[in-house]
């Protein structure tokens, strides 16, 4: 007989789990099973939602008054920050880029072998296709690590002060973890678990980042500068962009022919 | 309160989106007690509660160029509201971690185990304030996921999205903070009997 063990069974008193006709049969026919749900709900039943202070209609008129005077400047909107010269010259760089890989790759079917060849040259057109996808990719991780190291660098040397605001470097993080999930993501399924492992711990800071107070005291930048440090992570960024770089820049491996 | 219908709703956004601090403050006596709302389950007292439906409020009225006019407003700033709320925790914690030298886990621990006896414990009250305490003890990213779980009633997804977590740390949240209260409350679980 399978056991459920705690978390399952966390999940299945908040209604969340799966297979919840099995578990709930589970727990009718499992003296063990049954005694640590009933101890579990019992514990959770005692946590009672606070009573919320009551707020009248007009605290909304009160909450106005007490912010109205200290509105801030909004933000560009979320397009604008596409249009900064420093993107425009990524997002370009990378469009010509692409542009040299699909001329590559026109010119490699208009000048196509004989047809005795056609099986070398389907296979090496494959092994082209694969290679030039994977430098791709290692130059998108290249630019998405160079790009991430500046971030981590402007947090860990931010100036001191009684407050340090952080809020540029936030924003900037916050538009690196989309792509860095991405990344890590393909790398994982790539096997490629050094870039994996990099990327999930650069994931983890580049969160903390964004959903910390985007304005820090020094005591607060300490213990993000600590973190930084204790994993290394500045370190294994840089190490992993060179490695990335040398394997984007080395020469194929000669293909087999027949 | 006045309840706006959809078109009214879309207007009035985006007006505010072009800096238009009247239509901003519809806004604002539109969702004020809602916000106030989660941010006294999150933080569970009135004066951080009140703090954080303040800057809940700027933080939104800041990003509001970055909120994309075909999602929901409220989705929207709830979302900063849970994040604000984490936010204010989190400074709390660190002013407390540096006046206080044992970790978290260990003020659980210390609690369970020096606490008066369950027999000198009587009625919902002193349940209630253990339960408080326990939650105090509490990692911020811990209390808001259980808080949104438990209190709110979110799935697991929403609250990844709203704290910004893979499903994965955010279910995880919720089993560790479980797990805790479950410790912290084991001398008070048989007053309920």
């Amino acid at each position: 007989m399978t056991h459920y063990n705690e978390d399952e069974l966390i999940l299945y008193y908040y209604g969340e789990a799966r297979r919840r006709a099995d578990i709930e049969h589970h727990l009718d026919t499992c003296g063990e099973c049954g005694k640590a749900y009933r101890q579990l709900a019992g514990t959770l039943s005692l946590i009672a939602a606070p009573e919320v202070p009551d707020r009248d209609d007009r605290y909304g008129l009160e909450v106005w008054q007490r912010i109205r005077h200290q509105l801030p400047l909004q933000d560009a909107p979320f397009w604008a920050t596409w249009f900064r010269w420093d993107r425009l010259a990524i997002a370009g760089a990378a469009a010509a880029f692409c542009v040299v890989v699909l001329a590559a790759f026109v010119a490699g079917r208009l000048f196509q072998r004989p047809a005795t060849d056609r099986p070398a040259v389907v296979a090496a057109s494959v092994d082209t296709s694969t290679e030039a996808n994977s430098r791709v990719r290692l130059a998108a991780i290249g630019d998405h690590l160079e790009r991430s190291e500046r971030v981590l660098l402007d947090v860990v040397n931010a100036h001191d002060g009684k407050q340090i605001d952080v809020s540029d470097a936030q924003a900037w993080a916050s538009d690196l973890v989309d792509a860095n999930r991405l990344y890590r993501e393909a790398a994982v399924r790539g096997g490629d678990t050094m870039v994996a492992d990099v990327l999930d711990q650069l994931e983890r800071n580049l969160q903390e980042i964004v959903h910390g107070p985007s304005s820090l005291t020094p005591a607060q930048l300490d213990q993000l500068r600590v973190r930084i440090d204790a994993a290394a992570l500045l370190f294994k960024v840089r190490v992993l962009h060179d490695e990335l770089r040398e394997r984007e820049t080395a020469p194929a491996p000669p293909r087999k022919t027949t | 309160m006045e309840q706006m219908d959809a078109s009214d709703a879309a207007a009035v956004l985006a007006r505010a989106r072009q800096g238009d601090g009247e239509a901003f403050r519809a806004l604002v006596e539109q969702h004020s007690r809602s916000v106030f709302r989660l941010a006294h389950r999150m933080t569970g007292n009135e004066q951080d509660a009140e703090d954080v439906v303040q800057e809940s409020f700027l933080r939104a009225y800041r990003q509001l160029g970055r909120f994309e006019s075909r999602a929901n407003f409220g989705t929207w700033l709830y979302r900063i509201t849970a994040n604000c709320a984490v936010d204010l925790m989190r400074s709390k914690q660190a002013r407390h971690d540096q006046s206080r030298a044992e970790p978290l886990d260990e003020a659980t621990d210390q609690t369970t185990s020096t606490g008066p006896d369950p027999e000198r414990m009587a009625g919902s009250a002193e349940i209630q304030q253990r339960v408080a305490q326990a939650l105090e003890a509490l990692s911020p990213l811990e209390r808001a996921a259980f808080t949104l779980r438990h209190y709110e009633g979110r799935s697991i997804d929403e609250i990844s999205r709203a704290l910004g977590l893979g499903t994965s740390a955010a279910k995880h949240s919720v089993f560790r903070a479980v797990k805790k209260l479950r410790v912290a409350l084991e001398p008070v679980r048989g007053l309920q009997a």
